[in-house]
């Protein structure tokens, strides 16, 4: 369906500096695939796929779609985009008008289909997202994932044959990932040809058919999902999908956001889809902080979570110290048996710099 | 609104009747004037002598209009002005007296540029024979006796049909030297003028100027012949032509006869008569409407000919190419540091003088002019404000470029922009109330007109502020008519 060969993407900077961010890039992209775009930010993902229906158009290399080259000089570029579909990071819904004439404005004014028709299949395909009952609404007055499901019904008012998703869950607040990537794992369920953007591991394994792994400005690795994401052949693409997120906390006094913090906690575990593990982190950290760590200030907390393998842990970093803090003496057994209860497992070690207990949930 | 302007009348005529009894000014000799407060017309031969003496607190004013408004109101104690201008009639209508009529007269003629010799000596000639053959005497007595103003219908010499104008400047818009009534000039010079246009088969072209710019518009080929109570002096003589000269006027000073007492109306009557005197007599409506349709042609072709000059400078301001921006800047800082009516001077009697451009079309020019520096600001700031993302989502769904300006951006960016582009309109608008000063009949200079006619500054300030009111209304109305439908499908 697409045919890719040797596209690259060179910026000029006003300094002069030259910026190579698509150097090489070759692939075929076949009907009712669904590929994840995956890997280090600035290494030309959004670029490429921006490069594809030609909104930054490459600077080398070809692009065949449907056995045309839509590089050659009087190729109707509009009619290109007509078939390949695009939902951008920030929505970009017309802001003027309604959710259901921003469904059914392009096939009104492109594919010239009466008000009737484009006013039915405009409905049918908000009720698909479910947002039917907005369709009179202003998108000024919806949520991000309302935004982001009316701009993908858009897109299908067109009946692409192929969709380019440019990081659609990341302008988003975490709570309203799921409902985007639910109406994206539907499309793919009916075999929508997709090309999918996303920093979301979880949801890149499930959902593709294929993942591309780009570094580089190049697509450093191709292949099956499963075999990406478990047996990856490149040790870059290794170190990439089983690294470990964070999110850190500087404790110094008593006068630290708490609350802050549990906010913080709570939209990391959203995030990362593990949800389940908010509530144990919150009580461990607060069975801690009372019982043993208020001595321990300044401290480093750390909630930490590898994709790959699912693992959560709770650190809890002192510089300086020798002992475990949980081996002190003044700390009773019922706070020792309770804290165990919350978690798998915990770990007492001394680091190059202190010591650290490490809670895994 | 109706109750506003019942006290924005009020308030009108509380200030045009206000002011107490004083004891009358004599005055025995110009020494006199002495610590009073003196007024006359700015760029009269009055205007040069006085403004030497420090004695003095002398006040210019625009208009004959002006300086009768100005003494009835107190806010000077003397006017000082030919004789002729205020006549029997007028000073007794307007509760005023001659406290003093100088002994020496000015003699007053035509006034040309040298170049023009030819026509200097023809009305030289036709003054002669007029002289000789009575017809001169007997139009001096119509004229220059009270006479004319007791008739209801002036003497009128024909004007000739057809060949090449004689473009004759006025400064006065004063009986009995030249006025106008009903779209046609009367007076004494005017009655002169014609007679040079019958002896040389040309028709005359009119145009009244403002006492301060009437010299420009001869020095500067705009005009072939200036009339309009234009004494003979040595300092003008030196650098212009005068036709002989046909009378010697008086100046005179002129003052309040407080022993007259204004018959005080009602404000009710003081409106009707008001109104009958500024608009319905002498068919005085006809200024405010062929003012009015001046100002709204100024105005119209302004704003559109602005608004595509715009376009221009957005597109200039938006190339590739360096030196446009760079002309885009100094055109905007040019607009900004010039004061309107400076470079609508500039234009009329330095650039357009000689090429025969008429001053509407000069008007035209230099508002369009300004407002296309509004006007691309005004782009600039509404299509700058809609996201890149809109032209994008417009683009990947299929749209071509033009499509996609046209359908999506314009009209987010005219939703924007249309309410600072109605300010614009607005201030261009009002902004217009300065041709005047070149030669134009707006509706502003239509009141001016009327009250250099009837001397009563209330009615017909009033008229033309409801007027402009009503215009700026429409602007409103007409750019809400054009904004784009809520609805898009």
């Amino acid at each position: 369906m697409i045919t890719v060969s040797h596209l690259s993407k060179t910026y000029y900077n006003p300094d002069g500096s030259i910026l190579h961010v698509l150097k090489d890039v070759n692939c075929e992209i076949n009907p009712g695939e669904v590929i994840s775009i995956i890997g280090p930010s600035g290494t030309g993902k959004s670029t490429f796929l921006r490069a594809l229906n030609l909104l930054d158009p490459p600077t080398g290399g070809s692009i065949v779609f449907n056995g045309e080259n839509i590089l050659a000089k009087d190729y109707p570029v509009h009619k290109m985009r007509q078939k390949v579909g695009m939902v951008f990071q920030n929505f970009n819904l017309f802001d003027h008008m309604t959710v259901l004439e921003n469904v059914m404005y392009a096939p009104c004014k492109i594919k010239k289909e009466s008000l009737e028709t484009a006013r039915e299949e405009g409905l049918a395909l908000l009720r698909k997202v479910g947002l039917a009952e907005k369709a009179d609404v202003y998108p000024a007055s919806l949520s991000g994932g309302q935004k982001q499901r009316v701009a993908i019904a858009r897109c299908l008012a067109m009946k692409p044959e192929v969709i380019l998703f440019d990081e659609p869950t990341s302008a988003l607040d975490p709570t309203m990932v799921g409902e985007v990537l639910s109406v994206i794992r539907q499309l793919a369920k009916e075999g929508m040809t997709m090309l999918i953007v996303t920093h979301e591991m979880k949801f890149a394994r499930d959902v593709s058919t294929r993942i591309f792994f780009m570094n580089e400005g190049i697509i450093y690795e191709d292949g099956p999902a499963r075999q990406v994401f478990e047996k990856p052949r490149r040790s870059a693409t290794k170190a990439f999908v089983q690294r470990i997120r964070k999110e850190v906390f500087q404790i110094d006094d008593p006068d630290f956001d708490f609350p802050g913090m549990e906010t913080r906690i709570r939209r990391f575990c959203i995030k990362y889809n593990i949800a389940e593990k908010c509530e144990p982190a919150f009580q461990a950290c607060q069975l801690m902080l009372k019982e043993v760590m208020s001595a321990y200030m300044p401290f480093t907390l750390r909630i930490t979570h590898s994709e790959l393998s699912a693992d959560t842990s709770l650190d809890f970093m002192v510089e300086g110290l020798e002992s475990s803090p949980l081996a002190a003496p003044g700390v009773s057994p019922a706070f020792l048996e309770q804290l165990r209860s919350l978690c798998k497992d915990i770990v007492e070690e001394p680091t190059t710099r202190g010591f650290r207990v490490k809670l895994s949930l | 609104m109706k109750k506003l302007l019942l006290f924005f009348l009020l308030i009108l005529s509380l200030f045009s009747c206000s002011g107490g009894s004083e004891q009358g000014i004599v005055l025995q000799s110009e020494a006199d004037l002495s610590g009073l407060r003196v007024g006359t017309v700015s760029g009269s031969i009055y205007d040069l002598q006085l403004s030497s003496r420090k004695d003095i607190t002398l006040q210019l004013f625009n208009s004959e209009s002006d300086l009768l408004q100005a003494l009835k109101n107190r806010k000077i104690d003397v006017a000082v002005h030919d004789e002729v201008v205020f006549n029997a009639v007028v000073r007794k209508e307007n509760g005023m007296k001659i406290a003093l009529l100088e002994e020496q007269a000015f003699p007053t003629a035509f006034m040309m540029r040298k170049d023009n010799s030819e026509l200097a000596q023809t009305l030289t000639a036709i003054q002669e024979r007029m002289e000789a053959d009575g017809s001169m005497q007997r139009l001096k007595d119509y004229w220059l006796t009270d006479r004319y103003a007791q008739e209801s219908a002036y003497s009128h010499i024909p004007a000739e049909p057809s060949g090449k104008p004689i473009r004759v400047a006025t400064a006065a818009d004063s009986s009995p030297i030249s006025f106008l009534i009903d779209g046609e000039w009367y007076g004494i010079e005017i009655d002169l003028l014609r007679e040079l246009g019958r002896e040389l088969h040309r028709p005359l072209e009119i145009k009244r100027y403002d006492s301060g710019s009437c010299i420009m518009a001869v020095s500067s080929g705009l005009a072939d012949v200036l009339c309009g109570c234009i004494f003979v002096t040595p300092e003008r003589e030196e650098q212009f032509l005068f036709s002989k000269p046909y009378h010697s006027y008086h100046p005179a000073y002129f003052v309040l006869d407080t022993e007259a007492g204004m018959e005080r109306e009602s404000l009710i009557t003081g409106i009707k008569n008001g109104v009958r005197k500024n608009i319905l007599v002498e068919n005085r409506w006809k200024f405010i409407t062929d003012g009015l349709w001046e100002t709204l042609k100024i105005s119209f072709l302004a704003i559109l000919l602005g608004s595509l000059l715009g376009v221009g400078l957005y597109a200039m301001a938006h190339s590739r190419r360096g030196w446009m921006h760079a002309f885009v800047k100094l055109y905007n800082g040019f607009i900004a540091g010039i004061p309107e009516l400076v470079l609508l001077l500039i234009l009329f009697y330095v650039v357009f003088a000689r090429s025969g451009v008429p001053s509407d079309m000069v008007a035209v020019m230099a508002f369009a002019l300004f407002f296309a520096s509004g006007a691309s600001d005004i782009y600039e700031t509404s299509l700058g404000a809609i996201p890149h993302g809109q032209t994008e989502a417009g683009l990947a769904l299929g749209f071509t470029r033009v499509q996609t300006f046209f359908h999506i951006v314009l009209p987010q960016a005219i939703r924007r922009g249309l309410p600072l582009y109605r300010g614009q309109c607005v201030s261009l608008l009002k902004g217009t109330s300065i041709v005047g000063y070149i030669a134009i009949q707006d509706l502003t200079r239509a009141g001016d007109i009327i009250r250099s006619r009837t001397f009563d500054a209330v009615i017909p300030l009033l008229v033309v502020t409801l007027i402009y009111f009503l215009l700026v209304w429409l602007i409103g109305l007409l750019l809400k008519l054009a904004t784009p439908k809520k609805k898009v499908l």
